[in-house]
């Protein structure tokens, strides 16, 4: 009742809509020129396809501008807020792959290191205490900083040592045959038996004990390493995150046999929806653990977070060849998305639903996992992001700190959560788009580098710091490199020739690369950007 | 016992020493004027107390508690609102976003509604504009009416006359001096005449150091003193 009224007392006196479009159009007629060019090109590359072949060429450009988009609009949100250029972003999209493929394929290795790791982070729940108490070690001056360190060597060797005890299954990245890739390829195709790890090496409490002793000394040595003013205190939410952590990490160890049994009961359907909400969040664990630990003390030097993000990427490559052990793997299909046989290739666009692996819609053939199921994602993200952008409070702090974070911070607004916050789910959507790229493209330790690279020429269309600009240019780029792709096949007829010209697919990249100059010719600040009009 | 209170306060920004000894103390209730030219370190106290740019020694007491060393979101949210010199109105959101992101707990808004439009009825017609749209008048006025969305208990004002037509400085001083019966402000104002009709204390200071301070009233029959800190 009450607040009803105080809404109609906010309303402003309308003004009409039409108005306000032509207002619009008005005010930005050199971006509308631009996309009426574009469209135009757009369809006149249309007209030279066959009527079977277009709906399909539109498909595969959406397919392709989705998972472009997936990329830039994380690195955009990040850009957009931090000013970091993330370069690590395209590792973490292969990351999310590789951890999708696992959890995938191999669950109960993805339990397996879950439970170690769980009791190493448990710690860290506590962190007032360990401010507290690395205020007062760094307080001693040189000895204290020497503790600190004596106490992360000795909080490794003793994680080592005692992750080690764990039951593992034992994954031999030197030993071609036990690489994870090909054990898990064997045991699918039934030459293998799955391998199940021995009991504990020492007795389970010790183990236990031993890694929250680990993690311990890990937090208290950081903490000392990084002056707080403000130690806090430790509140009851600390202490239950930590029980929380805990209590979970020994459950798990404790039905992990049933859980491993019903996860792969389930049909690879249900499995690769879980693969992709672990892919998302390890990547963005990934991504708050790289903001706190590596970014966040550099953000006054943007060299400095350039080059260690670029750094941070190599890393993670060799890690991904070290733990997975070959350079380049596939992901099958889930079976939703990878039906043959009888009735298929489904009819019409009502055979999504059919579990055909392809469909013909108006005379095109259609993948439903690339064409279909990827083209949805990247529409329910683009909905939901900008969703969070524009109607929750986090989403206009988010676009209120893009402008000026110092007084986002000065109205009360702890910015460098909301900056963690960001980082995390620029690097999970980032996550999410390798782990929907993986079935469609493969596995391999550069599949993100092409990615952002892409992604950063869509960005400079669309203009970097805007959302919707990320949007549009990955639409354009998709379309615009499978329509020239298409064109090479087909050819197209053109004035002065005799032949129809087919472009080769070198010309895909440098189509891209020519669109953004010609974009940034006339509009400096790309399509939706802000700045120089 | 004094809301704030300033002693000595030295700060650093990157190696320039900005503040070489500050010592302000707001009383609970009024306005207080920080006077000085240019340049003399006026934003960067209001900074400080912020935290924006921390001190590096000295001290800054509010409410009782040391702040020095806090945060500026924990500052804030204490109960200190803060209207920069350059408005930092948020261009990519609407007037009525750009009040609601100061709210500490949603609805704070529609609790200072009547405050907020009484003082600055124009804006209840601009509520749905983004912040680009506002001339410079407007967006002051948003400035102001966004530090008061919370129930702050101290208002930083940066140069709110700057740039405004005289008939909006006439509008100006009149909101600021009716908020003042609720909340004290700390004024920082280059215009002497507004900030004498504002406040009831004043704080000059002179490369970096706070100089002198008193009464208003005072100062205002000082010929010698203005001309010496405050003339062109």
């Amino acid at each position: 009742m009450s607040d009803s009224k105080q809404h109609r007392q906010l309303e402003a006196p309308g003004t009409s809509r039409s108005r306000r479009i032509a207002d619009a159009i008005g005010r930005n007629r050199a971006r509308t020129a631009v996309l009426a060019v574009l469209l135009f090109l757009f369809l006149a590359a249309m007209a030279g396809l066959e009527s079977d072949q277009w709906f399909s060429t539109i498909m595969q450009g959406l397919s392709v501008g989705a998972l472009v988009f997936l990329v830039a609009s994380g690195f955009q949100l990040i850009f957009g807020l931090m000013d970091v250029l993330n370069l690590a972003h395209a590792e973490i999209f292969m990351l999310g792959a590789y951890v999708g493929w696992t959890a995938y394929t191999r669950f109960d290795t993805f339990i397996d290191v879950l439970i170690p790791l769980l009791l190493v982070a448990a710690p860290f729940a506590l962190l007032p205490l360990w401010r507290a108490l690395g205020t007062r070690l760094a307080a001693v001056g040189r000895w204290g900083r020497a503790a600190a360190w004596g106490l992360l060597v000795s909080g490794g060797v003793l994680i080592v040592l005692s992750i080690t005890k764990f039951p593992l299954v034992i994954w031999d990245a030197e030993d071609f045959a036990r690489t994870p890739v090909n054990m898990s390829v064997q045991i699918d195709l039934g030459m293998l038996e799955p391998l199940t790890p021995d009991s504990f090496g020492w007795p389970m409490v010790l183990a236990v004990v031993v890694l929250f002793c680990g993690g311990a000394a890990l937090a208290l040595g950081l903490t000392t390493l990084r002056s707080h003013a403000l130690p806090g205190s430790v509140t009851r939410r600390n202490l239950t995150g930590m029980v929380g952590m805990i209590v979970a990490a020994v459950v798990l160890h404790f039905v992990k046999e049933p859980l491993n049994d019903w996860i792969f009961g389930l049909s690879t359907t249900w499995r690769f929806f879980l693969a992709m909400g672990i892919a998302v969040a390890v990547g963005a664990a990934l991504g708050a653990l790289i903001e706190v630990v590596l970014i966040r003390p550099l953000y006054d030097r943007p060299i400095f977070t350039l080059l260690i993000t670029l750094g941070v990427g190599y890393v993670l490559i060799e890690m991904a060849r070290e733990v997975w052990g070959r350079p380049e793997f596939t992901m099958a299909r889930p079976a939703a998305f990878n039906g043959t046989g009888e009735g298929c290739p489904a009819e019409g666009l009502g055979g999504f639903f059919s579990g055909c692996a392809t469909l013909v819609v108006f005379g095109s053939r259609l993948r439903v996992y690339n064409e279909g199921f990827i083209v949805v994602m990247g529409i329910l993200v683009l909905v939901g992001v900008s969703m969070l952008l524009k109607r929750t409070r986090i989403g206009m702090t988010i676009r209120a700190g893009v402008e000026d974070p110092e007084m986002v911070e000065a109205l009360g607004i702890n910015v460098r959560r909301l900056f963690t916050q960001v980082f995390a789910l620029g690097s999970g959507l980032a996550a999410l788009g390798g782990v929907l790229a993986a079935p469609s493209i493969g596995l391999s330790t550069e599949m993100g580098a092409l990615f952002l690279l892409t992604a950063i020429v869509a960005l400079a269309i669309g203009g970097l710091t805007s959302f919707p600009g990320a949007a549009a240019g990955a639409l354009l780029i998709g379309l615009l490199q499978q329509i020239i792709i298409r064109l090479g096949q087909t050819g197209i007829d053109l004035p002065f020739l005799s032949e129809p010209f087919k472009p080769s697919p070198t010309v895909v990249p440098a189509a891209s690369i020519i669109l953004m100059v010609i974009v940034l010719l006339v509009l400096p600040a790309g399509l939706f950007g802000r700045g120089s009009r | 016992m004094s809301l704030l209170e300033l002693s000595d306060v030295h700060t650093f920004i990157e190696q320039f020493h900005i503040l070489e000894g500050v010592s302000v103390e707001v009383p609970e209730g009024g306005v207080v004027a920080l006077l000085g030219r240019n340049g003399a370190g006026k934003t960067t106290t209001l900074k400080t107390i912020l935290g924006l740019t921390p001190a590096r020694s000295g001290s800054v007491v509010f409410d009782g508690e040391e702040i020095t060393q806090r945060r500026t979101f924990d500052i804030a949210a204490m109960g200190i609102g803060y209207v920069p010199e350059h408005r930092a109105i948020f261009a990519d959101l609407s007037v009525e976003e750009n009040l609601r992101i100061a709210e500490r707990s949603s609805g704070d808004l529609e609790r200072r509604e009547d405050l907020i439009f009484g003082l600055f009825p124009d804006l209840r017609r601009l509520i749905h504009l983004p912040g680009t749209d506002l001339s410079g008048g407007q967006q002051q006025m948003l400035a102001v009416a966004r530090a008061l969305v919370p129930e702050n208990r101290l208002l930083l004002i940066d140069e709110p006359s700057e740039g405004l037509a005289p008939v909006l400085i006439e509008a100006m001083i009149e909101a600021i001096s009716r908020l003042s019966a609720t909340t004290t402000v700390l004024l920082v104002e280059q215009n002497f005449i507004v900030a004498s009709r504002l406040g009831q204390s004043y704080v000059i200071i002179e490369e970096g150091r706070s100089v002198q301070a008193g009464a208003m009233a005072d100062l205002v029959d000082d010929a010698e003193t203005i001309q010496r800190y405050l003339g062109v």
